[in-house]
């Protein structure tokens, strides 16, 4: 499926709906012009890097289809799309780290094909990643040189190691010593140090690959600094960032990416902000879009005279999330919303005992508990089931039927098993109330389809009867089939009283099974939504979109 | 090798230009130098000096008399009693700091004295049987290298079938403990310089040589070399990312790595060789132990990434010193092995709180 | 997914119609090439030494070259069961063979400063203060890697060195050498005709499968050793389950090494137990488990183990030089651990590299 039939596919949906869409779409045909012109209007310098049809597939999965991406000299170009968008698929691509399919790369117009990233290098193309790539047990000086290091016959040349190091770091005002370890420095300071280490190499491109995630304020003033008098210095800078501030701040142009496909290319300055995020989250087809209207979730809260079946006062971690409150009465769905890295995970983790925090305090059923690990949470009847079904997820080399009993059995102690014919019995239940394919509980758990290893889990934390399930992502990368399947589990669940915690990346999902939104961005839950008839995705997307005010609505402030 | 060696362990001395001129200058240089001495890199070097000083300290005190311990005498007698501990550390040194672990130098060294015994009597030219000594470390080295890097296996799983495959050997070889009679070898190994006179006479041996040249040319590798920084490299422990990104070949440093340790393992077959003048198939259990905690003591992170082969050096000092003490307070030799392991315990956990703390 | 997995597909998976399906399955089967060894070489014994696989009945007494085997097999097997928990977690213990000379030793030094070395009860007092000895061993060693989280061979390591010196210490140095018909009973006695190495290793065998397989400690011990992380959230208490097995691995070499040192009755503290964590590592690779943790087979041990011994023996009857036998030993461990290494399936299969489950995981972590 190429741009085009994405784009039509999008504004058939986008033409179903409502008049904001009309209004979306003819912003959209005017930007689909101007990302031509712009094209045109870019620098007068022919393109630094040029790739064309980009297709990149994994067994059963299309990562990148015919991508077409131009970087100039002198420009910051931000990329942008949300998970599984192909935006590191698209950098991997470019650095040598896959293969491409199908496709061409030209860098300074030549063809390339790089065989790895020290190669790409060579060509003058150096990534900067979030988390640094450097070694942090060695001195500044070493980081920034080595490969390049001065030498006196067979010996390093320490001294004038230092001394030239040095001399690279003060180009970017970098006053700090260079026999200094890596690690005494911030990852601001590292990240800068990298970027010291792509002009000793004099790259002509330089990718920063979600440079900003972890760094303070004052220290992303610093590294856009730096950017700059880069990009005026004529290199040209691929900007990968979750922070639309941040794009808006910094780049010149953008280029849009959503499931593996070309969106478009477009100046930053005339991309509306509110646009630029339904861009890259799109529709997820017909089917949830339709269904959106009618079909909310059937769940009833009984709010009066209850108590809170979970309640989170204040609770928080620092550099992952800054505390918040959040409460949840017995059979109600509060969905989690925001972009990627806006911290809903990490908001999550300390709900359910997985990380610690730092600050606050959770109590259930009004009681405070201190949940110092994920089995005194699974025994308060809180269970959670990770955004990372691989590394936190299953346990590959166990049979489905394994894994479904793990939680069940490490709540009731490795001492008393689940008898044989209650594990069936259990196992028989959610084999078939999930529709569990391959239906035989005797194969490993790896074999399985990635939505039915979804199912398998969900399987393992219903089978504990948690009163609190805590849902990360759990329709990731996963068919639309078994995703509506997975979405009316979780109201039907709901109606029988659990409380669920709902997190995805796709709002119109969050929409459909939630009865309450919080709005997360950049690590902080900023507001609370009561959802409701005339809640859309758009009202979401307004306050992701929203600087930093703080907007109320009904229910009470986040 | 004293204990000013703390400091001449910085692979980065102070910045050029603010060179001690002037007494500001002075000033700053010093407390310059302090600030790097108490920075956390040479916290565990610090402990081995200390560690060090201490025992020989206590040395003094307990035997002092007329006669001072600390004498040249007995550092020569530490140097010519350890050098084959001392070269097959200094390989060790460079496993560890990968991140790595080479269990297999033991039983290595008791295969390469089983094959001089067994090759000089059959009449091979003793150059021919010294390399061949030595290159039957570097393949063993090898072996695990090419396990590691090519198939993925763990270092210590791989290096302990290779400890397992050279026990095997040396039955095959032979198992009874063969003399080594010939005479080129024996004058080799028992050449040596004498100085002073009467009970303080002390000497240099070859063993001693070999061993110091040893450690300095695994110095010179390890802080002179773009080799050798890859090892700290890899050491990160990324499986080598970063520095394959700087352009250095972190496949080929991890083969390496194994390679020098072998071919450390194999010259300390012939130093042990020298020392013992025979083979034996029961020799060197537990000598990777051995290596392994004159490295740790020395400063290394077990789990690589840091530390200082001259720290190393002294690491073997102390475990010199240990056997030293435990003969002079007339305990039984076993007790070395006891003791060895408690202060190995010792520094592994100093070291695991080290970096608890830090994360 | 990838093609090779089906490979290691449990044969419950697949429902067995055909013949040659259940051909298929038998072939497949992971114990299936180390039955098909153990056979070969007891046959190959067999024609060899036309007595071998006769079983002879004296005194009431079971004796025949095959009882010889399965009697030898019964020291690795003990340190092979918990050798393979320890595995299973993704650990090792090296120090096995050293927790064997330290029990030993104790258990003789007892008898021999006891004045009735020769009653049942004396003997049975010795046995129970040799494996608590080892038991308090095993719970250092636990300690060290589920506690203070240092690396397994490393923290048995130091055991398996400085082992030797406390056997030492306890022996004072001497090879301590005692008379006790009960305690010598444990090493070349018989139960019903059968040696009682032999029932010992069987019960003991018996109840690991037990423990592990009708708790839930198998399950619980192989998801720590092939995801914690999965595990942990999934409230797996891997702290105590790995300390557990260290324990219960320093139990098991404890009376191995009381069951080793029984006929002789003689405590050396330098050679009990010399290379016997090769041994059970032998044994736990043979029997399908791989190094890397995770599933584990104990029945599959146990004919790695009667492969062991077998193989011993036929170096005997084939008039091979003995000393053979450890390099034989060696070169089986190498071959099996890079035959499990996954770099050889890669190369062997034709997969992509890097594996397109390795490449999904990194696209989503990114």
């Amino acid at each position: 499926m190429g741009p085009p039939a994405q784009w039509q596919r999008l504004l058939s949906v986008v033409r179903t709906t409502r008049t904001w869409w009309q209004y979306a779409q003819r912003v959209q045909q005017r930007a689909a012009g101007k990302a031509k012109m712009s094209q045109a209007a870019a620098p007068a310098a022919s393109p630094v890097v040029e790739m064309t049809g980009i297709t990149i597939a994994f067994p059963g999965v299309k990562a990148l289809d015919g991508v077409d991406f131009t970087l100039y000299p002198g420009e910051v170009h931000a990329l942008m799309g949300e998970n599984g968008a192909g935006k590191s698929t698209l950098i991997k691509a470019l650095t040598g780290v896959y293969q491409i399919d199908s496709g061409r790369i030209l860098v300074s117009g030549v063809e390339e094909s790089f065989s790895g990233p020290n190669a790409a290098q060579k060509a003058g193309i150096s990534t900067v990643y979030q988390e640094v790539n450097l070694c942090s047990n060695l001195s500044v000086a070493e980081n920034v040189m080595l490969g390049h290091e001065p030498r006196t016959g067979p010996f390093i040349n320490w001294r004038a190691m230092r001394a030239e190091a040095a001399r690279y770091l003060e180009k970017l005002g970098l006053g700090i010593d260079p026999a200094s370890m890596l690690s005494a420095h911030s990852i601001a300071v590292q990240q800068l140090c990298a970027i010291a280490r792509s002009t000793v190499v004099e790259a002509k491109v330089l990718i920063l690959d979600e440079p900003t995630s972890s760094l303070q304020k004052a220290e992303v003033d610093e590294l856009f600094a730096v950017i700059r008098s880069l990009r005026d210095r004529g290199v040209a800078v691929l900007f990968v960032s979750h922070f639309l501030d941040q794009i808006y701040e910094i780049s010149d142009r953008l280029t849009v990416l959503r499931n593996g496909a070309l969106v478009g290319s477009y100046l930053t300055a005339e991309m509306p902000r509110f646009e630029l995020i339904s861009k890259m989250i799109g529709r997820s087809g017909e089917e949830l879009a339709s269904i959106e209207e009618g079909a909310r979730s059937v769940a009833r809260v009984s709010k009066d005279g209850d108590v809170h079946a979970l309640s989170a006062i204040g609770i928080g971690k620092s550099g992952q999330i800054q505390p918040y409150d959040l409460a949840l009465y017995p059979g109600e769905i509060v969905g989690l919303a925001g972009l990627l890295g806006s911290g809903r995970t990490e908001a999550a983790r300390l709900l359910v005992g997985a990380d610690k925090p730092d600050h606050g305090e959770v109590q259930l059923d009004g009681r405070t508990v201190k949940l110092s690990d994920p089995l005194v949470a699974l025994k308060h009847g809180i269970a959670y089931s990770s955004e990372d079904r691989k590394k936190e997820g299953i346990i590959g080399d166990l049979t489905v039927r394994e894994n479904i009993a793990l939680a069940v059995q490490t709540i009731r102690g490795m001492w008393r098993p689940v008898p044989r014919r209650e594990l069936d019995a259990l196992v028989e239940k959610y084999m078939t109330a999930l529709n569990i394919y391959p239906a035989n509980p005797n194969m490993l758990i790896k074999n399985l389809s990635g939505g039915n290893q979804q199912k398998v889990l969900l399987a393992r934390w219903l089978a504990t009867a948690p009163r609190i399930l805590v849902l990360d992502e759990p329709t990731r990368g996963i068919d639309v089939g078994a995703k509506a399947e997975i979405q009316k589990l979780v109201a039907d669940l709901a109606g029988e009283g659990m409380s669920v915690v709902f997190i995805s990346s796709e709002f119109e999902e969050v929409l459909r099974v939630s009865q309450r939104i919080e709005i997360l961005r950049d690590r902080v839950l900023v507001e609370q939504i009561q959802n409701g008839p005339d809640v859309t995705t758009d009202t979401i997307l307004a306050s992701i979109a929203a600087g930093h005010s703080i907007t109320e609505t009904e229910g009470s402030a986040a | 090798m004293s204990t000013t060696t703390g400091t001449a362990t910085t692979p980065a001395p102070a910045p050029a230009g603010a060179g001690p001129r002037t007494p500001a200058g002075a000033k700053r240089a010093l407390s310059a130098l302090g600030k790097r001495l108490l920075d956390r890199r040479f916290l565990p070097v610090l402990g081995t000096v200390l560690t060090l000083v201490i025992m020989l300290a206590i040395g003094e005190a307990r035997y002092g008399g007329e006669r001072s311990f600390v004498s040249v005498k007995l550092f020569s007698n530490l140097l010519v009693d350890n050098s084959y501990l001392l070269v097959l550390a200094v390989g060790m040194t460079f496993v560890i700091l990968t991140g790595g672990i080479d269990l297999s130098v033991g039983a290595v060294v008791a295969l390469v004295g089983l094959v001089i015994a067994t090759l000089l009597p059959m009449g091979v030219p003793l150059p021919v049987v010294l390399i061949a000594g030595v290159l039957i470390g570097s393949s063993f080295g090898l072996l695990i290298g090419v396990m590691v890097q090519h198939f993925a296996i763990q270092p210590f799983i791989a290096s302990l079938a290779a400890m397992f495959l050279a026990r095997g050997l040396c039955n095959v070889v032979s198992v009874q403990s063969l003399a080594i009679k010939d005479e080129k070898f024996a004058s080799l190994a028992s050449w040596s310089l004498k100085f002073g006179e009467g009970r303080d006479i002390w000497k240099i041996n070859l063993s001693m040589i070999v061993g110091l040249v040893v450690l300095a040319v695994g110095f010179y590798i390890l802080h002179y070399t773009r080799f050798g920084r890859s090892v700290y490299g890899i050491g990160v422990g990324d499986g080598g990312n970063a520095i394959t990104l700087m352009g250095l070949n972190s496949a080929r440093t991890q083969v390496w790595v194994y390679v020098i340790s072998g071919t450390c393992a194999g010259i300390a077959g012939i130093l042990f060789a020298f020392y013992t003048k025979s083979g034996f198939n029961l020799t060197g259990i537990g000598m990777e132990l051995d290596a392994i905690a004159a490295v740790v003591i020395g400063g290394t992170i077990l789990t690589g990434g840091g530390g200082y082969v001259l720290g190393t050096g002294i690491g073997v000092l102390v475990y010199g010193l240990i056997q030293v003490l435990i003969a002079r307070e007339g305990l039984d030799s076993w007790w070395t092995k006891v003791f060895i392991g408690a202060v190995l315990l010792a520094f592994v956990i100093l070291q695991r709180a080290i970096s608890h703390k830090r994360s | 997914m990838s093609n090779d997995v089906l490979v290691r597909d449990t044969a419950a998976a697949r429902p067995a119609t055909t013949g040659r399906d259940r051909l298929q399955q038998v072939v497949h089967h992971r114990l299936f090439w180390p039955v098909v060894a153990l056979v070969a070489l007891l046959l190959a014994c067999g024609v060899r030494s036309p007595g071998f696989l006769s079983i002879s009945v004296q005194d009431g007494h079971l004796f025949g070259q095959i009882i010889d085997i399965l009697r030898f097999s019964a020291t690795p097997l003990l340190l092979a069961l918990g050798m393979a928990l320890v595995i299973a977690t993704g650990g090792i213990d090296l120090s096995v063979g050293a927790v064997m000379a330290i029990s030993l030793a104790v258990s003789l030094t007892y008898l021999d400063a006891s004045s009735s070395a020769g009653s049942v009860s004396t003997a049975l007092v010795a046995v129970m203060i040799g494996l608590a000895v080892a038991v308090i061993f095993g719970t250092f060693n636990g300690f060290l890697v589920s506690v203070l989280g240092i690396q397994p061979f490393i923290a048995t390591m130091i055991l398996m060195v400085a082992g030797r010196g406390i056997a030492m210490l306890i022996t004072q140095g001497q090879i301590t050498t005692v008379t006790s018909a009960p305690f010598k009973f444990i090493g070349s006695g018989f139960v019903l005709g059968i040696p009682t190495p032999v029932v010992i290793a069987a019960v003991v065998f018996v109840l690991v499968a037990l423990l592990v397989r009708k708790s839930a400690l198998g399950m619980l011990l192989e998801s720590i050793g092939i995801n914690r992380e999965a595990s942990r959230l999934a409230g797996v208490p891997s702290r105590n389950i790995t300390w557990f097995v260290y324990i219960l691995c320093g139990l098991l070499a404890g009376l191995a090494g009381i069951v080793y040192g029984a006929p002789t009755m003689a405590a050396d503290a330098n050679n009990i137990g010399l290379m016997k964590e090769m041994d059970a590592i032998m044994c736990v690779v043979l029997g399908g488990t791989t190094l890397a943790g995770g599933k584990f087979f104990l029945g599959g041990t146990v004919v790695g183990a009667l492969i062991l011994s077998t193989i011993e023996r036929a170096v005997v009857i084939f008039h091979i030089p003995s000393q053979i036998t450890p390099l034989f030993k060696a070169i089986v461990i190498i071959a099996v651990c890079v035959a499990q290494s996954p770099r050889l399936r890669e190369m062997i299969g034709s997969v992509r590299l890097p594996s397109p489950a390795a490449r999904k995981t990194v696209e989503e972590a990114v």
